[in-house]
């Protein structure tokens, strides 16, 4: 009996190293992670120079964890764990219950100075009025949800900052946002806000930039999908929190959507308002407007409404069916990929005015912004 | 390549194991030659090269060290001294050459351009264990190894080479050439290799992380609270790291048939700052000891000479941690408390209520790692000053209440397993229950440190600097 028990570390060893190190070579190795809603690493190409270079044996290491056998049960395991163990983040996501949000950390004031810098510049290049609107995110409105005394910088702070420094037309739109802050306006497994949270935007920019925006039971509500989980629920392994569920307002009949998916030069592609598409992949938020796009062109069929362009990160494609009540021609620019001089573009298309609206994390992390002082 | 990997565990190990006992016993060393210089040059291939050279080195070293060493003793020691001087150029060069120069560009009219290279992963480590080899030679304590694959492989055995034990030529010649294998021996180098992946992975890694967050924060930002927590974070961090790794490395080592020297017993239980650093890095002491201190004179030439003997040995030792003189000073600060202890504290502590000793110790070691650990003199001061209550940010903030609400279980736990209490406890439970218990603990381990290694948002390596 003796031999028989020393066997068994021996055994549970072997089999389990060597059992995975089979089951890494028979899984076939998956181009993108649904879960995760990333691209996963592939296996490198050798060659001699990324051999000596160190990128072959860096990049095969990203590899072996990405491709690991039954990589999306491990995530979880170690998100319990850290819960077990006391801890209320992974992977910076904070657990709320059935709420992610992720964590904010503000960046040095100076590199936000820059950014709001460029803005001021590129106001000051157009004769049309120029409003700048910084959307606060669910670490700031649901401080509340947060687990006890969890550090976190305030977004408030730093969008008073940004408009104390900024010459262009700031836009309050924290304080509709903080006074509704007990409804669904963010989802609660993605860093978006919901499209009651982007009406409640609506209604924020409708003061300052003059148009009238509809009482919210005027709209005709709809659920399009029930099972949306987000970027927060993706990174933070804590996938058993339930999904959101995606809702509409705004009809899209009538609007057409010229989609310039290789920038300015390039043949548009129509697109619309809503990509159905999308709400049977992982990504369901691209259902709006269809994800990044450089270049959007919405056609609605108030033609005698005014125009606008507005320079935004994703949180504006939840906004734009609510702008079509408001605008004939809306032109959006995402920064990250519009290669042409954006002041330039809104004196050609003529627009009567220009939006820059950002994310408070997007505006802290997306370094495009500075392009706009060139 | 590092244990804690997934490349090691899931690729890596099985190939090197599996092709270890299916080839015919003779061709182990060399199956082991090779796979050594494939984790050795795994991050830096061109240092493969370095490896080589050194193992060729003090392979004719060897040699003629002990051809000489009976019938011309003066040849032998010169051959000796040579051979210690390119081992020793060598690890200045490439570990020390840009402190050196940014250090004398200092000096008016000194300007030399620091070089900016990679610091070979283990050099410290293997320069140290080949340096052995030689000396044991002309010693007579060990005969010369004629066998360049042998000799190789002890060099560059991958269970040690890059964080240690530093395994002494004369350790392990026998076993070089003929070791025994057998159900037992793997079995428990499994129970050791699993405790050090858990200890480094499951503990030091998690707690780690507690030390990120307060290493990096400024005068204005770091509380009494925050920076005890923070450098009590990481004296958990590097004990659990740096013993996990050597718990691996002697694993490994049985799975291979080999048996290493313990490097740590329980450092963290210890009384005095004496007894820490007979527990603490035990195989890096010795090596002090046996060609450094002991040569010198150790405690045979009188008091005065014992004291600069322990302070050479110390200052060495310090600088051996990392090229930057807070490591100097750390070795420095220990010396002081060893000259102390030894000429009264020892003494006097005898009296005092065994709490009180270990107090004492714990708070000396504790501010020590911050001298180790912080690049400058300057960090360290700051951090002093907030621990001490001369911060600028007060007792403590929420944020410090939150990192102590989730770092709370795993801090204590930390603690406790520093300690030799589980130990005991273990030796307390009756066999049949051991017996259960030994393998559901190697299942739960192996499978949450495999979890954590697949997200592995934080894996450091600490020995990057030895």
């Amino acid at each position: 009996m003796k031999i028989k028990n020393n066997i068994l570390p021996l055994l549970i060893f072997t089999i389990f190293i060597g059992a995975f190190f089979v089951l890494n070579l028979a899984l076939p190795d998956r181009d993108f992670s649904q879960q995760e809603n990333r691209a996963l690493q592939k296996c490198p190409a050798f060659s001699l120079s990324s051999l000596f270079s160190g990128s072959y044996t860096s990049d095969y290491e990203k590899y072996s964890a990405d491709q690991f056998a039954l990589r999306d049960m491990w995530m979880p395991l170690k998100a319990r764990a850290e819960l077990l163990i006391g801890k209320t983040e992974n992977n910076g996501v904070y657990y709320c219950g059935d709420t992610l949000i992720k964590q904010f950390e503000a960046p040095d004031a100076q590199k936000l100075e820059v950014k709001v810098d460029a803005v001021n510049t590129f106001a000051s290049k157009l004769n049309v009025p120029v409003y700048f609107g910084l959307i606060p995110g669910a670490s700031d409105v649901w401080h509340g949800k947060l687990p006890q005394n969890a550090p976190n910088s305030s977004q408030k702070e730093l969008i008073d900052e940004c408009y104390s420094r900024c010459s262009a037309k700031c836009i309050d739109i924290y304080s509709l946002l903080q006074s509704h802050s007990s409804e669904a306006i963010y989802y609660r497994t993605d860093h978006h806000w919901t499209s009651l949270g982007a009406y409640y935007g609506y209604e924020a920019l409708s003061a300052t930039m003059g148009y009238a925006a509809p009482d919210l039971s005027t709209y005709d509500r709809k659920i399009v999908t029930d099972s949306f989980c987000g970027t927060n629920w993706s990174s933070s392994g804590f996938t058993w929190v339930r999904p959101d569920s995606i809702e509409t307002f705004v009809d899209d009949s009538g609007v057409e959507v010229d989609s310039y998916s290789k920038g300015t030069d390039s043949l548009p592609v129509q697109s619309g308002l809503y990509a159905k598409d999308y709400l049977n992949k992982k990504d369901k938020y691209s259902y709006f407007m269809g994800g990044v796009t450089p270049l959007l062109h919405v056609k609605t069929g108030n033609t005698s409404a005014p125009s606008l362009l507005i320079i935004r990160d994703s949180y504006t494609d939840s906004l734009l069916p609510f702008l079509t009540q408001n605008y004939s021609d809306i032109y959006v620019i995402d920064l990250r990929y519009f290669r042409n001089d954006a002041a330039e573009f809104a004196k050609e298309k003529h627009v009567d005015s220009v939006l820059i609206l950002y994310s408070v994390s997007n505006f802290c992390a997306d370094d495009n912004i500075v392009m706009l002082g060139a | 390549m590092v244990f804690s990997s997934i490349v090691f565990l899931f690729k890596y190990l099985p190939i090197v194991l599996a092709v270890y006992y299916i080839v015919p016993a003779k061709w182990r060393n060399v199956w082991l030659f090779i796979v050594n210089l494939v984790f050795y040059g795994w991050g830096e291939p061109v240092y493969i090269l370095l490896m080589l050279f050194s193992i060729a080195v003090n392979y004719a070293n060897g040699l003629f060290i002990a051809k000489y060493r009976e019938n011309s003793r003066n040849t032998a020691k010169n051959i000796l001294i040579l051979n210690i001087v390119i081992n020793l150029a060598l690890l200045i060069f490439f570990k020390y050459y840009d402190l050196l120069a940014e250090t004398l560009s200092m000096l008016p009219g000194i300007s030399i351009k620091a070089l900016g290279l990679g610091l070979p992963i283990g050099i410290s480590f293997y320069t140290f264990q080949a340096m052995s080899y030689p000396i044991d030679v002309y010693r007579g304590d060990t005969e010369a190894q004629r066998n360049p694959v042998l000799f190789g492989t002890y060099i560059s055995l991958f269970p040690q080479l890059i964080a240690g034990p530093i395994v002494r030529y004369k350790d392990v010649a026998e076993q070089l050439s003929s070791r025994t294998h057998s159900v037992d021996k793997f079995s428990s180098g499994v129970c050791r290799f699993t405790v050090g992946l858990g200890k480094k992975v499951l503990i030091a890694n998690n707690i780690g992380a507690l030390w990120d967050i307060y290493a990096v924060k400024g005068a204005a930002d770091l509380t009494v609270l925050g920076s005890w927590m923070g450098i009590i974070a990481f004296t958990l961090q590097i004990y659990f790291d740096f013993s996990g790794y050597s718990d691996m490395a002697i694993g490994l080592g049985r799975m291979l048939g080999f048996e290493f020297l313990e490097n740590f017993n329980y450092p963290y239980i210890s009384k005095s700052v004496t007894e820490f650093w007979r527990r603490w890095h035990i195989s890096l002491g010795t090596w002090f000891r046996d060609y450094v201190y002991i040569p010198l004179g150790g405690n045979r030439r009188g008091l005065k000479r014992q004291l600069l003997n322990i302070l050479i040995v110390w200052a060495l030792t310090g600088i051996w941690h990392g090229a930057n003189w807070t490591f100097l000073v750390w070795g420095l600060y220990y010396a002081l408390f060893l000259v102390i202890e030894k000429t009264f504290l020892l003494k006097a502590l005898d009296k005092v209520p065994s709490f009180f000793r270990h107090l004492y110790t714990m708070l000396v070691v504790t501010c020590g790692w911050a001298i180790f650990q912080l690049d400058s003199m300057k960090a360290v001061w700051t951090y002093f000053k907030a621990m001490f209550g001369g911060g600028a940010a007060g007792l403590y903030v929420s944020g410090d209440i939150y990192y102590l609400a989730s770092f709370a279980v795993i801090i204590i736990l930390a603690a406790l397993f520093s300690t030799d209490i589980l130990k005991k406890l273990w030796s307390g439970i009756p066999r049949r229950i051991t017996k259960i218990l030994c393998p559901v603990g190697i299942i739960c381990i192996l499978v949450l440190s495999t979890a954590y290694l697949v997200d592995s948002t934080y894996n450091p390596f600490l020995y990057f600097r030895f």
